[in-house]
Parts: C-alpha cells; sequence; structure tokens
C-alpha cells in the first residue's frame, strides 16, 4: 500500500471497515473478561458514591473539657461546642488523662478553664482558655484549633458586650461588622459535589492510561501483535481503534456516572452544556492514552506498565489542582502544574458541571489540554510507529 | 511444608525478578519516586487566596478595613471592580476564588454606632478551601469588631483604649498544637505516605507476579510438581515481601532524614508493626490474583480494592473523625486506618504497643483472614 496513491472511494470503506473490525475486536476482547468490565462498572458507580460520602471538614471532633470553675459562665463556653464541628466528650478530672486521651486520638480538643474564670469575668479582668488541640493530622488539626478560636472569640465577644451592658436586642447600636457569605456554586458547600466529581475525573485519568497501554501490552506479552504487524494494517490502524475502543467505553461509563451518580444520586445541578463537557472529556482521553501508549513502548510485561502508569498517573493527579490548590504550591511547582493535563481538564469539569462555564470562559484551558494532548498523543504514536512500523 | 521446596520456588521468583530490570528498579524506585513527589508536592495549606474587591464606599476606613486582606498572607489582591456584574466571569474562570463587597456608607453607619453587613463571595467549588477562606474571613472581622468595640467602649465608659482593649476582649483562647506545634504539613505527610505507598505497591507487584504466571500457563509446572499450596504461595510471596520489607526502612529513613520529620515513637514496634502491614497488603495481591484470569483484570481491581481506600478510607487526605457513620464503618474494613494511626502514633506522638495493640492486633486479623482465605481458594486442579 503506498500512501501517495490517492484514496478512491473503495480504499477509504476498506480504510474504516478495517478500523471498524479492529474496534470491534478490541471491544469484544474487553467484554469477555468479565472481571475487568465488573471492576469498570464498579469504578464508575459504586466507588464514586462512596468517595461522595467522604467529608473533608471538621466532623464532630471529640472535645474533652477539663473545667476548673464549674460556673454559668464556663458551662455557658462549654456549650458553644457543638455539632456540626464538634460534639462534647464529656468532662475530665486532671490534665494527664486528657493527655492520655489525645494520646490514644480519643480526644481531639481538651478544653482547659481556669478557677475563678467566671469571677474573673465579672471583675472584668482578661483571663484566657486553654485549647489543646491533637495536630498529627495538620488538616484536621488546624480546622479544630480555627473553629475553637472563632467560638471562643464569639464568646469574648459576647462577654465584652454583656460587661459594657449591652443586652443582645440594643446590637444596633453597637459598631460591628455582619458577616454576611454568600458561596456561588454549591451554596450548602456539600462535600458530596466536589468529592465525586473528583473522583469521576480520576477515574477517567486511571482508565484513559491504564486500558490503552494494557491492551497494546498485552499483545505483546502474547506475541499476537506479531500476527497484527503482518496483516496489511497500518501501525495507525493497529493503534488508534484501541484509543477508540477505550474511549467510547471511558465515555459509556462517564455518561453513566454523571446520569446516574452525580444527578440521580448526589443532585448536582449541571449547570452547562453536557455536548461540551462529553467533548472536553474525549479529548482528554485521547490525550491520556497517549500516555498509556508511550508506556506501552517501554514497557516488555504488564507489571512494568502497571507500575509506569502509577508512577506517571501520580504526579499528575497530585498536580492537577483538586487537593492541593494551585496557588498555595510553591513556584517551580506551579508551572509544573501546567504540564498536568489533568489540570486543565478539572479546571473545565468543574467549570462546566458546577459554574455553568462556557467556551468563552473556558477557551484557554480548552486551548491548553488541546496543544498539550496533541502533543502527547503524537508522541505516543511517533513511538509506537517507530517500534512497530 | 518442606522449606527446601520453599526455598527454591523462592529462589526461582527472586531470579524471574532479578531478570526483569526495569521491574525489579520499579520496585524500589517507584515507592522512592512517589515519596519523593508527595513529600515535596502535597501542600494542603490554603494560601494566597486570590480575590477581588468591590469597595461602594471608597473612605479611609473602607481602605484600613480592605488593607487587612491585601497585607494578609493567606489572600492574594487581584484587583478593584466597579460592580458585582465584573465579579461574576472572574469568579467562572478561576481567577479569583473570593470577592469582597464593602457597602456604600460603611464609614458612616460606623462611625454613627451602627452595624454594617459587609458581604463576600466564595467560590465554593472545592469545600474545604472554602471553609477555610471562610474561617480566615471570619478572623479577620472579628479582628476588625475588636477593634470597634475598643473604640465604642472607650469613648462611651470614657476610659483610656488599652483599657478598652481588655474590655473589648475579655477571654483569649490560649491555643497549644500537640505532636505538631509548627502546623508543618510535611510532619503529617510523611508517615502518612509510607501507610499510602505500602499500601499499593505490595499488592501491584504480587498480583501481578502471580497473575503471569497464570497468564503465561507456567503455573501448570506447580500444578504438576510435587509443591503443596502452602509452599508455593510462602515461596512465591516470600521475595514480594522481602522488597516490601526494605521499602518500609527506605520509606522511613527519607521521611526523618529528608523531611525532618520526628520519630519520637520505638523503632522496634515500628518496624515489627511495618511487617505485618506489608504481609496484610501482600496478602490482597494474593487474594486479587487468585480471582483474576488476566493481568489486566488484576491491575484494575487491585486499584479497585487498594488505590480508592488508601485515598479515601485512610485518613490520608480526610480524617477518619471526621467522617459519617458509613464511611467510618468502611474505613474500619480497610487495613489502611490502624496503620495510619501506628505511623503517626510512632513519628509524632512517640506511643507504642501499650496504646495501639489493638491497631496491631486488627492488622494480625487481616492478614491471617487474607492468607487463609487465600490457601483456601487457591486450587491445584484447574475447575473445568
Amino acid at each position: 500500500m503506498k500512501p501517495d496513491t490517492p484514496l478512491t472511494e473503495g480504499r477509504l470503506y476498506l480504510w474504516w471497515s478495517r478500523m471498524a473490525a479492529m474496534t470491534g475486536k478490541e471491544l469484544l476482547q474487553l467484554g469477555r473478561d468479565t472481571l475487568l468490565v465488573g471492576a469498570v462498572l464498579y469504578l464508575f458507580t459504586l466507588d464514586i458514591m462512596m468517595a461522595g460520602g467522604v467529608k473533608m471538614d471538621l466532623n464532630q471532633g471529640t472535645v474533652m473539657v477539663h473545667d476548673a470553675d464549674h460556673s454559668r459562665a464556663s458551662r455557658e463556653l462549654i456549650y458553644r461546642f457543638q455539632p456540626p464541628y464538634f460534639k462534647l466528650g464529656g468532662e475530665i478530672l486532671d490534665q494527664n488523662e486528657g493527655i492520655r486521651l489525645l494520646d490514644q486520638g480519643k480526644a481531639l480538643v481538651v478544653l482547659d478553664i481556669p478557677p475563678q474564670f467566671q469571677h474573673d469575668l465579672i471583675q472584668g479582668k482578661p483571663t484566657s482558655v486553654q485549647v489543646q488541640v491533637d495536630t498529627s493530622n495538620t488538616v484536621l488539626g488546624t480546622l479544630a484549633a480555627n473553629y475553637s478560636a472563632q467560638i471562643i472569640g464569639k464568646y469574648s465577644f459576647d462577654a465584652a458586650l454583656q460587661r459594657i451592658g449591652l443586652a443582645e436586642e440594643s446590637l444596633a447600636g453597637v459598631p460591628m461588622l455582619v458577616d454576611q457569605h454568600r458561596v456561588w456554586y454549591n451554596p450548602n458547600q456539600k462535600d458530596a459535589w466536589f468529592m465525586s466529581i473528583s473522583e469521576l475525573l480520576t477515574v477517567i485519568t486511571v482508565l484513559a492510561m491504564m486500558l490503552p497501554a494494557a491492551a497494546a501490552v498485552r499483545e505483546k506479552e502474547r506475541g499476537t501483535i506479531e500476527q497484527l504487524v503482518v496483516s496489511p494494517l497500518t501501525p495507525v490502524q493497529i493503534l488508534l481503534p484501541k484509543v477508540i475502543a477505550m474511549t467510547l467505553v471511558i465515555l459509556l461509563g462517564t455518561a453513566m456516572s454523571v446520569g446516574l451518580v452525580l444527578y440521580g444520586y448526589f443532585h448536582i445541578p449541571i449547570k452547562g452544556s453536557l455536548p461540551l463537557f462529553f467533548a472536553v472529556t474525549a479529548l482528554y482521553t485521547f490525550a491520556m492514552s497517549g500516555l498509556g501508549l508511550f508506556i506501552s513502548t517501554i514497557s516488555r510485561n504488564l507489571a512494568q506498565a502497571a507500575m509506569l502508569t502509577i508512577m506517571i498517573m501520580m504526579p499528575i493527579i497530585l498536580l492537577s489542582g483538586a487537593w492541593t490548590p494551585p496557588e498555595a504550591m510553591p513556584p517551580g511547582i506551579r508551572q509544573a502544574m501546567y504540564l498536568s493535563p489533568l489540570y486543565y481538564y478539572i479546571e473545565m469539569a468543574y467549570g462546566i458541571l458546577l459554574k455553568g462555564a462556557g467556551l468563552k470562559v473556558l477557551w484557554d484551558s480548552l486551548l491548553g489540554l488541546g496543544l498539550l494532548g496533541s502533543l502527547v498523543f503524537g508522541f505516543g504514536v511517533w513511538r509506537f510507529r517507530k517500534q512497530f512500523g | 511444608m518442606n522449606l527446601l521446596r520453599i526455598k527454591a520456588l523462592a529462589y526461582k521468583e527472586w531470579r524471574e525478578i532479578l531478570r526483569d530490570r526495569l521491574f525489579l528498579s520499579l520496585a524500589f524506585i517507584l515507592p522512592v519516586s512517589m515519596m519523593l513527589i508527595f513529600g515535596y508536592g502535597m501542600k494542603m495549606d490554603v494560601e494566597n487566596i486570590p480575590f477581588a474587591v468591590l469597595d461602594q464606599d471608597r473612605t479611609a476606613m473602607s481602605r484600613d478595613y480592605l488593607h487587612l486582606f491585601m497585607d494578609s498572607r493567606y489572600f492574594d489582591y487581584k484587583g478593584h471592580v466597579e460592580s458585582e456584574r465584573e465579579l461574576e466571569p472572574l469568579l467562572a474562570d478561576s481567577r479569583i476564588r473570593f470577592a469582597i463587597i464593602v457597602p456604600p456608607q460603611f464609614q458612616e453607619s460606623l462611625l454613627a454606632g451602627k452595624p454594617v453587613a459587609v458581604q463576600s463571595l466564595i467560590d465554593g467549588t472545592f469545600p474545604f478551601r472554602t471553609s477555610t477562606s471562610k474561617g480566615y474571613v471570619i478572623a479577620i472581622n472579628a479582628a476588625f469588631n475588636g477593634k470597634l468595640l475598643a473604640g465604642f467602649i472607650s469613648q462611651r465608659m470614657g476610659i483610656s483604649p488599652e483599657q478598652a482593649a481588655a474590655l473589648a476582649q475579655p477571654v483569649k483562647p490560649q491555643l497549644r498544637y500537640l505532636y505538631n506545634q509548627e502546623l508543618k504539613s510535611i510532619w503529617s505527610i510523611a508517615p502518612s505516605m509510607i501507610m499510602f505507598i505500602l499500601l499499593m505497591t505490595p499488592p501491584f507487584l504480587t498480583a501481578l507476579g502471580v497473575v503471569r504466571e497464570k497468564e503465561n500457563g507456567s503455573i501448570y509446572n506447580i500444578y504438576s510438581s510435587t509443591v503443596t499450596r502452602g509452599e508455593f504461595l510462602a515461596g512465591k510471596l516470600l521475595p514480594y515481601v522481602g522488597i516490601s520489607i526494605v521499602n518500609v526502612l527506605l520509606l522511613w529513613l527519607l521521611a526523618v532524614t529528608l523531611f525532618g520529620a520526628p520519630f519520637k515513637g520505638d523503632p522496634l514496634f515500628f518496624f515489627g508493626a511495618s511487617i505485618i502491614y506489608v504481609t496484610c497488603t501482600t496478602g490482597i495481591g494474593l487474594l486479587v490474583s487468585l480471582f483474576a484470569r488476566t493481568q489486566v483484570a488484576a491491575m484494575m481491581i487491585t486499584v479497585v480494592v487498594t488505590i480508592v481506600p488508601a485515598v479515601l478510607y485512610s485518613g490520608l487526605l480526610v480524617p477518619i473523625a471526621s467522617m459519617d457513620a458509613a464511611s467510618q464503618f468502611e474505613a474500619h474494613l480497610f487495613p489502611a486506618m490502624y496503620y495510619t494511626d501506628i505511623a503517626l502514633g510512632s513519628f509524632l506522638k512517640g506511643i507504642g504497643m501499650g496504646q495501639l495493640w489493638g491497631r496491631v492486633a486488627a492488622l494480625l486479623l487481616y492478614t491471617l483472614v487474607l492468607w487463609t482465605a487465600s490457601y483456601l481458594l487457591f486450587h491445584k486442579r484447574v475447575r473445568a
């Protein structure tokens, strides 16, 4: 087959029918591995549902109290540690017990109210309350410390007002700022919205790399690649059907996930255009499958491919901005984020699904993904052709 | 159990691993590189939040107030806008994550002794960042309120500003951060990463190692040999457990030297518990390999049973304590959570067997169940 002969209708038909046959073969091969199909189905449905059940915010952290005052004032302060952030675990008699409970992870916060607490308040003497926080998990510890400081700050403010003889009803006569927060895109700050979308994007990333890589390496490992190479198929005709088949599977899974889990189960109001979302997903899957193909050219067996996939996937997920805010990253790593295709995809996926953003806003991310994607995919195909052409 | 046969099998497996250079190097490079990537890249701190300002008052007081945000290291000032409508595209494009709106007559009302509502718009896409940003806003507003109140008290009661300031904030919180005084996130990430990496890599190595024999057909040599099931499982997995134990040491060294995480506990206890843990996670790979016929399936299932729980149910990103009841229950079903407690306890809290025996027992039980199940499920006869 000379590439420079003009494509007649018959040749074009032949080309497409070979592509279709190969794509069909890939789908059939995938479909016969029931365990694999089961795993893919699970990842797109139950796994995302489970991820959505996870909460990131502090949820009923246990507060133990050492109250040396036992007064009305101290009780009032203690009872401000309430759900959703805190729950009162009970009273302890001495400080050592507090340390022991913190050691065992049975308490997150130990509140220590000094003797004479109420007395000092009435006298107008400044007093302090000791808050010990377990910060062995920094995320949780920071949240607990911040919320405790907020609660005590508010208590202190109220106590000050009471001290100078201003009851709650006459607050209109005090100069103060009143916090009014409006949270956009996820007004009730439901973690499930973030977590389920984030998990879906991770699943897409894992599958878009692993499935084509595995499909290609398996042929190498079993030797069936030799049969394909001696057939009239060109390298692109061997390669593209794998990518197309896996993209189809992933798009199908994504559709199921968006329909059943995101919309059906978590009631995420899909604000933007779904066709745009699927187009972007297809583009992203193509880009990532380029990486998968690249992996398949370096590895001789699946064990190698699996480890390489994880090794490439981890930084991509980490540098995507879903878990680690880009603006808080040190300068070098921040620039490296622009090399992660997932960074652009996350921006667009959240933009379309939650914010209702369209191309007018997202064109720069799309351009970034398009450029990076064609580079990665082109590289993968080039490596593959070099090896089997 | 014939020790000689186990030795022979383990030696065969070890030769096979040695000959696959890429596999061998990846078995050690993968954990170390993951530790480096996460150690350097995993910054969960919410800082430099990009924000814009809509100042409808434009007075000295409103500027003073807004400067509290601009000067804070938590916020990154991106500019003024003229109307609320301009904020929407900025938020949609993630150019800003937060906006603050100062209403007209801000200064006038405050000087007249009246309360003023200040609005903040926060991007809710990433709820963890949202609630943290909200906390910062509340803290800044509270500080500003404290000053306002002090001024108000000093005027009303005719006392000095210092006395008034003491009256305005009668109760001070005295925060003590235990186990990690400087709130260095790497201190808690490094030990958690040991858990994460050792949950992921051993099952991968094991599952692929066993399923490869099945897929290649070389397992028939085992089926037809005199080797018993127990001997096969023990011999086959010994090298993988060995690799993982070396990795425990490597990761521990990285955490302590490179990332400077303090290790306050008992090293012997920690290594003992770690060996149980890697034996357990190797067992996960073994169990997966008995179900999967193809390596692709083995790979996928390993992802499902390890990465997902490692990320969600281990306490790495999401603290177990803050989960709802259902998720907490699920977390208890995976071994990751117990080892996270052991790792954090050994590193930061300096506690040992006395407090953590329950966790170790849970891991042991888990290991026993996995290995027994594998032994019972592994047959030398192929079912027709």
